[in-house]
């Protein structure tokens, strides 16, 4: 027996779809986050298992029994919607509200027990607004509004809680604060929520649902619907997915700007390693260069990123020296640039081959990215390295303090 | 609900008995407790004339604010009334019909079914995607009126004698108030009670809609319900006293401001403070302003209120 179990459902606004035949289901105590850009559908969803929209087709079950055989009194002691905000026009406490949580329960001529007001009192402890129990709803903030709607969806003693991005409106730590409340409840509570930020969703779900052109795109757990190439193909943006270094869930970071579509084809080796280069990458990348890169260890942070831009690099085994093959790989990459760029970056016996092998390219432009103008290696070769660059220095190497001087350089040359 | 409600109420409930005191003593006529022996019309003036006049204006003044007060809970918006919407033109529409066809038979019903038949049309017209903006509810109210105010001119036109009556209407006012009317506004409480057991329904549905859904609530019966009970109300308030306009706008929002918006103290507190708002205002034009129709009162003080009421929410 499912808690919440959607089959087929088609909605429409007048002549307008909204949802085309949408099947999901949710495990008891879990949360099933629902997640894709705007207009795909999401709230719509939300409406239609809470009963406010009604599918044209396909059908909505809550515990195997079909939503229409609810009554509204019925339905609300099942399931308790936090909405994105409401906006209330008059005075009414805290309080109030939370009470108005418990209206499915009390009989019409009745004004309550004193076990609907421990089970308010409660529901205020658990969502943190019992010190605002007498305040005016319209005298609090917006974060504080949203946990007096939490208490009053836990007033009603849900089995199923819906939220419909309750915490957009929020700064982060409100978010976080709401979300860890919310992540408290589940194994009695099956939570159902609507989110923006992927990365939140990628923590407080078990499953995520994606939705895309008004249909179900992927369902899974959040590391098989956060990749690559599901929200390319849903948001229409490139991302990297890295994990939290905590939690190990995955993490979204954007690509906030995709490469020109009409850069110079020129090519350029960028020389980098221990991050140093990572920024310099991106900005060649997003320019339009035919970039490349190495040697790099693979496990380097500069790897990881040639890697996620899916730039050719030159590799070595993670905390090997440079072998004399990739020496001979590196020479051919540097041969084919019309340029190269050396970012200040530690040197030590492992990797002054990088820096040894453009003595054998005594024509090939070279580019000195390091603070000051005044590429200062943090030499590690007693010297060595030092002596390369005066030398490169000495044969007409340009020195770039930023990454734009770099570009006007490379774009001047062109 | 505030701890000082049920003082409120009490104090209310004190001062419209002494008014309903106060206001049978007073009158163009005076009458002191000796007369009422020496003198056998003076009986006459109390019972025949001053008492139903009395009981009349509380009891018309208590349903025009209760439904004002419904009204508001239900459009989640201070500035509903039944005067602005429209439902007492529709309920002076219906009561002129009774005249000008049957010689006033059956003008409860007739100014009833007025009433009914306007609100809805306003809801109808004003409902846009399963919500309710003040903007479309005062302009729909607006329209519909100036529709009625055409139906009402034209039996206006070819009234003939009866043209003195349909000004009534329009007017409003408590001249002509009989034992008969006292009868007929018994209803009146019977309707503020139904009304008054969906108190915790309204304070819910002031949340909004999808809101009140999600906490259990009927929407569409509750809005049915309310409309109808509040097109009652309207409908025996017009058949009585004509189409007075502001009880409904001004008390709800005076008595929100002193018990709070909990639609359980409110209603009481509104039906009191209605009942004798318009109890003094029909005091005070049949003592000093020579029976001047008490529309006219309640109007000069309702339409500056009413644009306080929109300057401020402009500014908001």
């Amino acid at each position: 027996m499912k808690p919440v179990e959607v089959i087929g459902i088609d909605v429409s606004y007048g002549a307008k779809k909204v949802l085309e035949a949408i099947s999901l289901h949710v495990e008891r105590g879990e949360i099933l986050g629902i997640i894709g850009p705007n207009g795909a559908g999401k709230t719509t969803l939300v409406k239609a298992m809470s009963r406010i929209v009604s599918p044209e087709n396909g059908t909505v079950y809550l515990n195997d029994q079909n939503l229409d055989s609810f009554s509204f009194r019925e339905m609300a002691q099942q399931v308790a919607v936090v909405p994105q905000g409401i906006s209330i026009s008059f005075d009414y406490t805290v309080r109030d509200i939370v009470m108005m949580g418990r209206h499915p329960y009390i009989e019409r001529l009745s004004s309550g027990t004193s076990r609907d007001l421990e089970i308010c009192d409660r529901a205020m402890q658990l969502a943190n607004v019992t010190h605002l129990a007498g305040s005016s709803v319209n005298a609090i903030s917006g974060g504080e509004r949203q946990r007096a709607l939490i208490a009053r969806a836990l007033a009603q003693e849900p089995k199923i809680l819906l939220l419909d991005e309750a915490t957009s409106n929020l700064d982060i730590s409100h978010r976080i604060e709401i979300l860890n409340i919310i992540r408290s409840l589940t194994g009695k509570i099956t939570v159902i929520s609507v989110f923006h930020d992927l990365n939140l969703a990628a923590y407080y779900c078990d499953r995520l649902i994606m939705l895309k052109d008004r249909r179900v795109y992927a369902v899974g757990p959040p590391e098989d619907i956060l990749t690559t190439e599901t929200i390319r193909a849903v948001f229409g943006i490139d991302t990297f997915i890295r994990h939290h270094p905590f939690t190990m869930r995955p993490y979204v970071l954007p690509v906030y700007e995709s490469p020109a579509a009409l850069g110079s084809a020129r090519r350029v080796h960028v020389v980098c390693g221990g991050g140093t280069g990572s920024d310099l990458l991106y900005a060649l990348h997003r320019e339009g260069f035919q970039v490349s890169a190495g040697v790099l260890n693979i496990f380097d942070t500069d790897y990881a990123t040639a890697a996620a831009l899916k730039i050719p690099c030159v590799t070595e085994a993670p905390f090997a020296a440079i072998s004399p093959g990739a020496r001979k790989d590196l020479g051919r990459c540097i041969d084919a640039t019309s340029a190269v760029v050396v970012t200040a970056m530690p040197i030590g016996q492992g990797n002054i081959e990088n820096l040894r092998i453009l003595e054998d390219f005594q024509d090939k432009p070279v580019i000195l990215l390091g603070d000051g103008g005044n590429p200062s290696f943090q030499d590690c070769t007693g010297g060595e390295a030092d002596a390369i660059v005066r030398g490169l220095l000495d044969r007409g190497a340009v020195t770039a303090e930023r990454i734009e001087e770099v570009l006007r350089v490379l774009h001047g040359a062109a | 609900m505030r701890r000082t409600a049920p003082i409120t109420i009490l104090a209310l409930t004190c001062t419209l008995l002494i008014s309903m005191a106060c206001a049978v003593a007073l009158g163009p006529a005076s009458i002191s407790p000796g007369s009422l022996v020496t003198l056998p019309n003076a009986w006459m003036i109390i019972w025949d004339v001053r008492l139903p006049r009395v009981i009349a204006a509380a009891l018309v003044g208590c349903a025009l604010a209760v439904a004002g007060t419904a009204m508001q809970g239900l459009f989640r918006n201070s500035m509903a009334d039944p005067y602005i919407i429209g439902t007492s033109s529709g309920g002076a529409l219906g009561a002129t019909l009774s005249i000008v066809l049957f010689a006033g038979t059956g003008r409860p019903v007739f100014a009833f079914a007025g009433a009914a038949i306007a609100t809805f049309a306003v809801y109808i017209i004003a409902r846009q995607g399963g919500k309710i903006p003040v903007e479309t509810l005062l302009l729909s109210g607006v329209a519909l009126s100036m529709l009625l105010s055409a139906f009402l001119s034209f039996l206006m036109y070819t009234a003939g004698r009866s043209l003195h009556q349909i000004m009534f209407w329009l007017m409003g006012g408590f001249w002509n108030v009989s034992w008969d009317d006292v009868i007929v506004a018994i209803l009146i409480p019977v309707g503020c009670l139904i009304i008054y057991l969906y108190a915790r329904d309204i304070n819910i549905i002031s949340l909004g809609e999808e809101d009140a859904i999600h906490l259990g609530v009927n929407v569409e019966r509750l809005k049915q319900i309310l409309l109808f009970v509040s097109a009652f109300l309207t409908g025996i308030a017009v058949s009585i006293a004509g189409a007075i306009g502001f009880i409904g706008l001004i008390t709800p929002h005076v008595m929100r401001l002193i018990v709070g918006p909990d639609h359980r103290v409110l209603f009481p507190a509104a039906a009191l403070a209605g009942g004798i708002l318009l109890l003094w205002s029909d005091t005070l034009t049949r003592t000093f302003a020579n029976d001047m129709p008490v529309g006219i009162i309640t109007a000069c003080f309702g339409a500056p209120f009413f644009i306080y009421l929109l300057r401020s929410r402009m500014k908001a």
